[in-house]
């Protein structure tokens, strides 16, 4: 009660290095909305009592049920604050997971959202490829400004078959090849290629 | 300035604060755990989380005391040696909150003493994040708001001395972390 629980949730949050994603913590999240909720329950008990009470406002202004209500109006106005930050840092996170890994989540990734917030994930990205298809431009590569046309790279894990320009490559464990820039990105950005030196 | 959905600042307005209640309170009795009545007397002492504390003092309904991080103690400690105080142990927020909290107790020596703080172990920040080992000692020592000086200055040598060798500019995406579920080991490690 009394924003403890909110603090926590948000703690937990904080412990990550930054741009990292806790676990969507449910039970934490839950427990705040339900203490909400048994703050609104006292408010309202307090109100009561004093309409009952029937005093005059101006003199018992600065004590007895008043300070009560005033503590459980402001441990609410406490929680809601907690709860909206720690949606919207992760909110800010998810959106700039579009731009660092495409348009499909890995499903280490995946595993750490809500489902609202894979639903907010998929309306985000419709709206930028809509976007980006529109001006057809795709803004998500060329993230650093590129130096050379093309980039040697070595693939760390099996993609298999893709489509390259006008042909397509075979892309198995450990063989090396020279793409352009903007087809190696995305999969360096993923993990699943590096880039190697001369 | 700190915004609504800052998370330091919500974290910084979490920290401890000793109040007297200067009128009883009916009907919030679980704020002091240890009260067995649904009621705060007046004149009952106890730990509050600033955002409360503030709250209350603006209605007069509290009277607040200098905490123990600025009190004379702590000062004299960092007259001393300023480097050396574990502030992160006694007020991870002691910068933030000290600047919020100076005009509650009506203690105006706070300000400067800050800034001396601040100033006195500024320099062992700034030699220590350009050079030295990885995890030197002091990053124990310091507050939220230093840490996030010391890390920016580590991460900017580290891209520096990056650009002057010439590594690889197209990376792996930050959030897919660095250890990656393997069964096989892999070859030659990447530069």
């Amino acid at each position: 009660m009394y924003g403890r629980s909110a603090s926590q949730l948000l703690k937990e949050q904080a412990s990550c290095e930054s741009g990292q994603l806790a676990v969507f913590n449910n039970e934490a999240f839950d427990q705040v909305i339900k203490e909400c909720g048994e703050h609104h329950l006292q408010l309202e008990s307090l109100f009561r009592k004093l309409m009952e009470k029937n005093v005059d406002i101006q003199t018992t202004r600065n004590g007895g049920e008043h300070l009560g209500a005033f503590i459980h109006h402001h441990s609410l106005l406490r929680n809601k604050r907690c709860l909206m930050a720690y949606t919207q840092n992760r909110a800010e996170i998810i959106r700039s997971l579009r731009w660092q890994l495409g348009p499909v989540l890995p499903q280490e990734i995946k595993a750490k959202l809500s489902y609202s917030e894979e639903v907010y994930f998929v309306n985000h990205s419709a709206a930028m490829e809509s976007y980006m298809s529109e001006m057809d431009i795709d803004l998500t590569v060329d993230m650093v400004p590129p130096k050379s046309r093309s980039v040697r790279v070595k693939v760390l894990d099996d993609i298999g078959e893709v489509c390259v320009g006008d042909h397509s490559i075979s892309l198995t464990k450990h063989s090396l090849h020279s793409l352009s820039r903007t087809d190696a990105e995305p999969f360096i950005s993923q993990g699943l290629m590096e880039e190697v030196s001369e | 300035m700190p915004g609504y959905y800052d998370m330091d600042d919500i974290l910084m307005e979490d920290e401890p604060i000793s109040v007297v209640f200067q009128v009883g309170a009916h009907g919030c009795g679980l704020l002091d755990p240890g009260s067995e009545t649904n009621d705060i007397e007046k004149g009952t002492k106890m730990d509050l989380p600033y955002w409360l504390a503030h709250q209350l003092h603006l209605r007069q309904a509290v009277s607040i005391s200098v905490p123990a991080s600025f009190s004379q103690k702590t000062k004299k400690e960092i007259q001393a040696d300023a480097a050396c105080v574990d502030l992160k142990g006694r007020c991870p927020y002691f910068y933030e909150l000290g600047c919020k909290i100076a005009p509650l107790v009506g203690d105006k020596t706070i300000g400067t003493f800050l800034l001396y703080a601040f100033t006195d172990r500024y320099k062992e920040i700034l030699s220590k994040s350009h050079s030295g080992p990885a995890v030197p000692r002091i990053s124990s020592r310091l507050t939220k708001e230093e840490s996030q000086l010391f890390e920016a200055a580590r991460s900017s040598m580290a891209a520096f001395k990056k650009w002057r060798t010439g590594g690889s500019r197209l990376e792996k995406a930050s959030i897919l972390g660095r250890k990656r579920k393997r069964t096989i080991p892999l070859g030659p490690s990447s530069p």
